[in-house]
């Protein structure tokens, strides 16, 4: 499975890069923020797209949104990993179209169950 | 203005679990000190402000090589070749720590925002702060090194 990995923090990436790496998934791609994630879609194929949620110029649920926008992205699915865990905002998350969602701190437990969960949804 | 207890309280439990479950280090509280001694060693000080039903940041501190620890703990890499990383690791982690209070809180009243992470490093800063802000600074052990979370409540 390819991923793309939209996090401004670098660190953020790299963890859940190395996450991915330990579930025996090799292949991401990496952006920096919403509109760098839409650049990445149009240059390559992906099976399943991780984004954080606040984000400079385009956050992760307007990029979603974008997402869902678009004829060639709209069934992708989409994990959320974020601190906003409120539930007011894992609504706002879900309304916009992510079909998981992952609070920080995580374990690769959870990554992985939230994977499953949101390929067979 | 004193901090609600459970706002510390919560702020020690968001700290542990941030380093249990992804800096995969083991902390303890060692006083949630009253009365607030001087941060000697802070060196790197990692700030996320937040607004809305209350006012403030979190503030997280901890000498350079500690820090780097930290950090080569979080992206799996030896601390030693930890170099340009360590700012935005110890952003991270303060943001998780932030995060997890808001989420916490939110369970109790309305929730917060919380802004990015500004991280400050250097071994001759000073903070102040305004005058009526309550603070709370909270130091653990990790490992046998000091690592310091501090919560700035402003009067609204």
């Amino acid at each position: 499975m390819r991923f793309l990995i939209v996090d401004d923090s670098s660190t953020m990436r790299r963890i859940i890069i190395n996450t991915l790496n330990k579930l025996g998934h090799k292949d991401c791609y990496e952006a920096a923020n919403g509109r760098e994630g839409l650049e990445r879609l149009a240059a390559a194929t992906v099976d399943m797209i991780i984004t954080d949620w606040n984000m400079p110029e385009m956050t992760g649920v307007e990029f979603i949104r974008a997402v869902r926008a678009s004829e060639s992205t709209r069934g992708l699915p989409v994990l959320m990993v974020t601190t906003n865990a409120a539930q007011d905002d894992i609504v706002e998350a879900m309304r916009a179209g992510v079909n998981n969602y992952v609070v920080k701190p995580f374990t690769p437990d959870t990554i992985r169950e939230k994977i499953e969960s949101a390929l067979e949804g | 203005m004193d901090i609600p207890r459970e706002i510390v309280a919560n702020l020690i439990r968001a700290t542990t679990d941030v380093f249990e479950t992804m800096v995969l280090k083991r902390i303890d509280l060692i006083d949630p000190a009253k009365e607030i001694p001087p941060r000697a060693g802070s060196q790197v000080a990692a700030t996320v402000g937040f607004t809305g039903h209350r006012c403030g940041a979190v503030v997280f501190h901890a000498g350079a090589d500690v820090a780097r620890e930290i950090a080569g703990a979080l992206l799996a890499m030896p601390a030693a070749e930890v170099n340009g990383e360590m700012a935005d690791a110890i952003g991270e982690v303060t943001n998780m720590i932030a995060g997890t209070l808001r989420t916490r809180m939110a369970s109790l009243e309305p929730a917060w925002a919380i802004a990015v992470p500004t991280v400050t490093i250097g071994s001759d800063f000073v903070t102040r702060y305004a005058t009526d802000a309550a603070r709370v600074l909270c130091a653990f052990d990790m490992e046998g090194q000091g690592i310091q979370v501090e919560l700035i409540l402003n009067r609204q």
